[in-house]
């Protein structure tokens, strides 16, 4: 799977993986390199999945014709 | 016998009489209250409730129509204790005198107790608790729904927990009211809306109160429209010790509604901190792992040879030249041997003895020629398995073999020496690396000081 595809928890459970991977000594310094950047990539992936959403809070409504629309709530001029 | 034309009293039609007898009845017991045990209870078409009230030694007919039944919470059913208001009339059809019920209540406990543990208990039995249902919660939903009373202090509190857990929430409120008549009804709405808008995962949140109060969450079409509902769904309704339907059929239950934003998305200083953990583990696990390679190289290195490849190819000459410098010598040898014992036998040659000296001569050859033969196989064999001693020695030490794991040696383009440092080359120099399999030429565009063990930098 693509790593940009993966969801946070997935990238996380993979990024567990590789470090385990990595802790085998018998393991090949070509096979290690590419652990090593599959991991600073899915950390990065998972760094980016957090900075994701888009931090407001809307309040859902629906419109004079009936579909449904966010509009931005302030909840401290709601009171 | 008398005629009855004779009587004095009224002679009635039945139906006269059982009329007056409904008339006074009616007039008779237009209000009571009475208490028993239900028993053959029988529910036409889902609408007109028949059942009897029965005590230890006696029973009663009773009918709830259903103007009445509809407002009843609870389900009236077999061995049910209720105390049941109403009044007493017939049915004139039967002659039968029955209390027409126009109120229940259960005995022993609450209305809403009982209708929410008949409730429970019906929705347990369809599966509708079951763990193999329950959808997990996404750790890091880009966009949380919470359908919730803007007006309240539930909104605010979630607000706040969310604030310290994950700066840059995403949060969709769908404002419903959480209390009255249609409340439950508005829920389910708002659910199918924060669903069609499209959100990761819902909370249903409210106060605590009373468990009138609650009411809203306890009703069976909000449990189906929950079990039924496609986005992970968390239902915080009330304090620690309120529990609703909704709780036990939502994926997840949260004691309050705070606790609902601590479940509903990770901490995110926490989960940095953990991705920072991991990346310094892999870093430093590559680090060592070079570290272990560059050990076992310098321990190759070590052994001369390494230094200068040519060595062993010198080796190699210098054993073949000292192989047919031997040989030449030999022969030479050989050939003086041969030379002066042939001029020996010249002069034992006489005409006389011609054919018999023709015949040593012959002989003597062959003898040296044995001889010659012999020698020169044993020289080769011994030769041989030096080489051989000598191959396998290099097959131990082999540079190739390092090469496969990832090692090149440098040369300069115009020496065969091996470089170590950075120091013996410039920038612009042209260099050679030697691969296992083949050779690049390259050229130093840049020069950098660095020690191995910092060749992979950690980025914090």
């Amino acid at each position: 799977m693509k790593i940009e595809k993966m969801s946070f928890e997935e990238s996380i459970k993979k990024l567990e993986e590789i470090v385990k991977e990595l802790e085998d000594e018998n393991i090949s310094l070509e096979e290690s390199m590419e652990k090593f950047e599959m991991g600073i990539k899915l950390s990065s992936n998972c760094l980016k999945k957090l900075n994701e959403a888009e931090g407001k809070i809307e309040e859902l409504t629906r419109s004079e014709d009936g579909k449904l629309v966010t509009r931005e709530l302030d909840l401290e001029k709601e009171n | 016998m008398k005629d009855s034309s004779t009587l004095k009293s009224k002679i009635y039609t039945v139906s006269e009489l059982n009329l007056e007898i409904r008339k006074s009845f009616e007039e008779g017991y237009p209000d009571i209250w009475v208490e028993g045990e239900v028993s053959n209870f029988y529910f036409h078409d889902k609408k007109h409730m028949y059942f009897d009230l029965k005590d230890e030694s006696s029973k009663i007919k009773v009918v709830m129509f259903h103007g009445s039944n509809k407002n009843l919470l609870f389900n009236i059913e077999e061995g049910l204790h209720i105390l049941i208001n109403g009044y007493i009339s017939v049915y004139e059809k039967r002659g039968e005198y029955q209390i027409v019920a126009v109120d229940a209540r259960p005995v022993g406990k609450g209305s809403l107790i009982l209708a929410f543990e008949q409730l429970k208990e019906k929705l347990e039995k369809k599966g509708y608790f079951d763990l193999i249902y329950k959808k997990n919660i996404p750790i890091l939903p880009r966009r949380i729904g919470v359908a919730t009373s803007i007006g309240g202090a539930v909104i605010r509190d979630i607000i706040l927990v969310l604030k310290h857990r994950f700066e840059n929430f995403h949060l969709i409120v769908r404002d419903v009211n959480v209390q009255g008549a249609t409340s439950s009804d508005e829920i389910c709405e708002a659910i199918d809306d924060l669903c069609q808008y499209g959100v990761d995962v819902i909370i249903l949140a409210r106060g605590g109160g009373s468990l009138e109060d609650l009411w809203a969450f306890n009703t069976e079409k909000l449990a189906e429209r929950i079990f039924n509902c496609p986005v992970p769904l968390i239902s915080a309704i009330g304090h620690e010790t309120d529990y609703t339907i909704s709780d036990f059929v939502a994926d997840k239950r949260a004691a309050t509604p705070s606790v609902a934003g601590q479940l509903v998305i990770l901490n995110k200083t926490e989960a940095m901190e953990n991705l920072k953990r991991i990346n310094k583990r892999i870093s430093s696990l590559i680090i060592s792992k070079i570290a272990m390679l560059k050990k076992e190289i310098n321990f190759l290195i070590k052994k001369r040879m390494f230094i200068k490849p040519e060595t062993l190819l010198n080796k190699f000459n210098q054993a073949a030249s000292e192989f047919s410098s031997k040989l030449i010598e030999n022969m030479k040898k050989l050939i003086r041997t041969r030379r002066g014992k042939i001029s020996g036998y010249r002069q034992l040659m006489d005409k006389k003895n011609i054919f018999k000296k023709i015949y040593i001569y012959k002989m003597v050859t062959r003898n040296i020629d044995t001889r010659m033969i012999s020698n020169m196989k044993n020289y080769l064999n011994l030769s041989k398995s030096k080489l051989k001693l000598m191959l396998e020695s290099l097959r131990e030490k082999n540079p190739v073999a390092v090469m496969d794991r990832g090692f090149a040696i440098i040369y300069k383009a115009e020496e065969d020496k091996s470089i170590r440092s950075i120091n013996e080359v410039n920038v612009n120099q042209k260099i050679r690396i030697m691969l296992r399999d083949g050779i690049l030429n390259a050229k130093i565009f840049d020069k950098m000081y660095r020690k191995l063990k910092l060749g992979i930098k950690n980025e914090n």
